[in-house]
């Protein structure tokens, strides 16, 4: 016997019944549920984002961008828009990036289990079947590097903008799990600041 | 001369010693390059006068001064750079590097006085040509390279190569322009400008703060304008080729080998190839090396001045790189051996089945891998093709918009002066509304002539460059500074972007033309122009232009809303409502800066 296949007949049972309910689901249900799923997830990153999302360097405001510059390409974000003049930079990269598959799968399972509670009481037993679906999801990464009396503010945000609609029909969310948030800003922040050494801009 | 497209300028006829000015040849944000006449030897030259539009003002009596007084310190700074410049230029006398006649100060400024070259920038020429067969490319570089070995003996790096800092005469020999950064590459670790021509400037350029960069550095630049030459187009960022390298050990650029094969010779797109390593270690290390590269008899026996190659061959296709076409048959190859192991592992009993089990899982993970590396390079395929078409639309827009603007401009020249095919001499020239950082992709017109403001820029820690120019997809020459800089000059850190080419893969038009604003109403925004930064909210916002982004347009608005305008409270509320909490208040906090930023 392959041992594959149980395994596969697991996978394809699963997506079916992932789909009869999806199916069962009224679209103002799935919309609750992810209205419900975000707005939690949103409190979550506003209290990350207030730890985590700004830090002051005592570096030039140009070497501030151009180190953010560097440490977001580095981690496979690619530039949208950016303002030197202005100090804004604008990234994406598909779902997980900036995150790699190991982190993404620390994220789920930190992170799943929250969004099935929150869901649970909108859709009931189909929140079982929620799964993190990153196909067609954009992480969108918005930096801005201003003058402070220490030397540079940098600050990061974080959005998902969905590009393509997920296998299930769910509809996305624009606030990134909490643990991924808290995850990639950490992500970030160590390039940024190993960009900085090497510049020798910090010790 | 002091007509509206150059309002700074002083007038036609103006004596400065013995010379006497003619004509505007072209402004940036360092200053403004005239046409004039040298009374004594009765000859043509150019001479650029320093006038850092950011911090200096012309004054009725012709004198420029500082805007303020602590811009004086700056201006005076970027005034000294401007003579060592000229001075540093002034040292080497070579048929291929641009001569400096002179240099004084007068009017409280400085002006340098060039030879006046006539013939066509390098860069429109491409523009013009798109390509370039091996032999009138080898005509342009080998003299160029004679020219920079001279620069390079005398401890000097250009740091600055690329297209647009190519002059070719009318007998078809090159001149290197613009040495505005050049430095010594020896004894001046602590570099204070870090100069970024996206797809010419090597890794090196954007990261270090001087010591790995030498001859190397100028010899990337040499490649990538090879690289233009052969392909249509400028080589990735180096920033881009440094995410898939330093991200992934996997190259993102499409060889020279690749691009240019059949059409130009083996031994050529080897030594483009070199030249353009990422790693400035695997790059030859001196130009001597590199020309005998270029210039060794190859496999074939053809040597430089007798290349084997079609000269009118029109580029290949980025995606004819792209081994896709091997993908079916591997797909079908590993498909034949599953199948096979499949029908094995049915025909087999016990423990001979488990093994075959393990192969089938084997096989069918080799299958996988494959595919995944099949569907990569799929995707670099597409990509290349779609940056190759975003690349050109590109260039097909500024050449529409640059040839709608110079059937408007013809009144603004004074009907005495007479027209030159295309008058150059430090470099080509750029009207004020299109400073140099958008034009590494779309290089002036060949009727445009010489710009100042790059030579200028010899140290633009003291000299801020032009006023914020929509960059974007399409690289221009930027600098970022890495010392010293005052804050002002950050302004310079303009780095275009990188193609984004998943972006590309949605919607490559957005993805690469980020700045199709108009230069002006960006100047004006940042200088503080309400109507312009609702101008540049309404882009923003509705995608004109530029590519869509809600955030610049609620800052924008946010700005000309501060600055009085009334229907940019509205809009900025309405693009409120599609920010994050967060991403407003990051918003905000640009906006206050650009607030309490000097006009």
């Amino acid at each position: 016997m392959n041992p594959r296949r149980p395994r596969c007949h697991q996978a394809w049972v699963a997506l079916v019944l992932a789909l009869l309910a999806a199916g069962c689901v009224t679209q103002e249900e799935k919309r609750d549920a992810t209205l419900a799923v975000n707005l939690a997830f949103q409190t979550e990153y506003e209290q990350i984002l207030a730890e985590k999302g700004v830090r002051t360097y005592k570096v030039k405001r140009t070497e501030a961008f151009v180190a953010l510059h560097a440490a977001l390409s580095r981690l496979g974000m690619r530039i949208e828009s950016q303002e030197p003049e202005v100090g804004y930079i604008n990234v994406f990269a598909p779902a997980p990036t900036p995150l790699n598959a190991r982190e993404w799968r620390q994220v789920a399972e930190a992170d799943l289990p929250k969004i099935r509670a929150l869901a649970r009481p909108h859709i009931g037993w189909a929140a079982e079947f929620i799964n993190f679906e990153p196909q067609g999801l954009l992480v969108v990464i918005n930096g801005t590097t201003l003058d402070s009396p220490g030397g540079s503010e940098i600050s990061l945000t974080m959005r998902l903008r969905e590009v393509a609609p997920p296998p299930s029909g769910m509809p996305r969310r624009e606030y990134p799990p909490p643990t991924g948030v808290r995850l990639g800003l950490d992500k970030i922040w160590a390039q940024f600041e190993q960009e900085l050494r090497s510049a020798g801009k910090l010790p | 001369m002091a007509e509206s497209s150059y309002p700074d300028a002083l007038p036609a006829q103006y004596r400065l010693h013995w010379y006497v000015l003619e004509r505007v040849l072209g402004q940036g944000g360092f200053g403004i390059t005239y046409l004039a006449r040298d009374t004594n030897l009765d000859q043509p030259v150019a001479i650029k006068e320093y006038l850092p539009v950011d911090v200096a003002t012309r004054r009725a009596d012709a004198t420029v001064r500082a805007r303020s007084d602590e811009q004086n310190e700056r201006y005076r700074w970027g005034l000294e750079r401007f003579i060592r410049e000229a001075r540093t230029l002034a040292r080497f006398d070579h048929p291929n590097i641009v001569r400096v006649l002179s240099v004084f100060e007068h009017n409280n400024t400085a002006y340098m006085v060039m030879r006046f070259e006539e013939g066509e920038n390098f860069a429109a020429l491409l523009e013009r040509r798109r390509t370039l067969p091996e032999a009138e490319l080898m005509r342009v570089l080998l003299p160029v390279i004679d020219g920079l070995a001279l620069v390079h003996d005398a401890n000097f790096i250009h740091r600055d190569i690329k297209p647009d800092n190519i002059h070719v005469r009318d007998d078809g020999s090159p001149v290197l322009l613009d040495f505005g950064s050049a430095r010594l590459a020896l004894g001046q670790a602590r570099t204070v400008t870090i100069l970024i021509a996206p797809g010419y400037a090597p890794f090196e350029q954007y990261y270090s703060s001087g010591e790995n960069q030498g001859p190397w550095t100028d010899i990337y630049g040499l490649g990538a304008t090879c690289y233009r030459a052969i392909s249509g187009i400028a080589p990735m960022d180096a920033i881009a080729r440094s995410k898939g390298i330093l991200g992934s050990t996997r190259e993102i650029l499409v060889p020279a080998s690749a691009i240019g094969k059949g059409r130009y010779s083996d031994r050529l797109l080897a030594a483009i190839d070199h030249a353009l390593e990422f790693s400035e270690k695997d790059r030859p290390q001196s130009l001597a090396d590199w020309r005998r590269e270029l210039t060794a008899p190859d496999a074939a026996g053809s040597a430089a001045g007798a290349p084997t190659v079609r000269s009118d061959a029109a580029p290949a296709p980025a995606a004819a790189v792209s081994p896709s076409a091997r993908g079916p048959i591997i797909g079908a190859v590993i498909g034949a051996i599953v199948a096979v192991v499949a029908v094995v592992i049915y025909l087999q009993p016990g423990a001979e089945r488990d093994k075959l089990a393990q192969a089938l899982q084997q096989s069918q993970e080799e299958r996988q891998r494959l595919q995944a590396q099949q569907e990569e390079l799929a995707r670099r395929e597409a990509e290349a093709t779609k940056l190759l078409e975003a690349r050109e639309r590109q260039q097909r827009e500024e050449q529409a918009r640059r040839e709608a603007e110079a059937k408007s401009a013809p009144s603004a020249e004074p009907p005495a002066q007479p027209k030159k095919p295309s008058p150059v001499v430090a470099r080509e020239a750029k009207p004020k509304s299109e400073p140099p950082r958008a034009r590494v992709q779309s290089p002036p017109a060949p009727s445009k002539p010489a710009a100042p403001e790059r030579a200028a820029a010899f140290e633009p820690t003291a000299i801020p460059p032009p006023l914020p120019v929509p960059a974007a997809a399409s690289p221009g020459t930027q600098k970022v500074e890495s010392e010293t800089l005052p804050a002002q000059a950050e302004a310079s850190a303009r780095k275009a972007e990188n193609l984004p080419s998943e972006a590309a893969k949605t919607k490559p038009a957005e993805a690469v033309s980020t700045a199709k604003v108009a230069p002006d109403d960006r100047t004006r925004a940042l200088q503080g122009d309400a109507s312009a930064q609702y101008r540049l909210g309404e882009n923003y916002e509705t995608g004109r232009g530029v590519t869509q982004n809600y955030f610049q347009a609620y800052y924008w608005y946010s700005a000309a809303a501060r600055g009085g305008n009334a229907a940019a409270k509205s809009k900025k509320d309405q693009m409120a409502a599609r920010l994050q909490p967060a991403e407003i208040q990051q918003a905000d906090k640009l906006v206050e800066r650009l607030a309490r930023s000097p006009k």
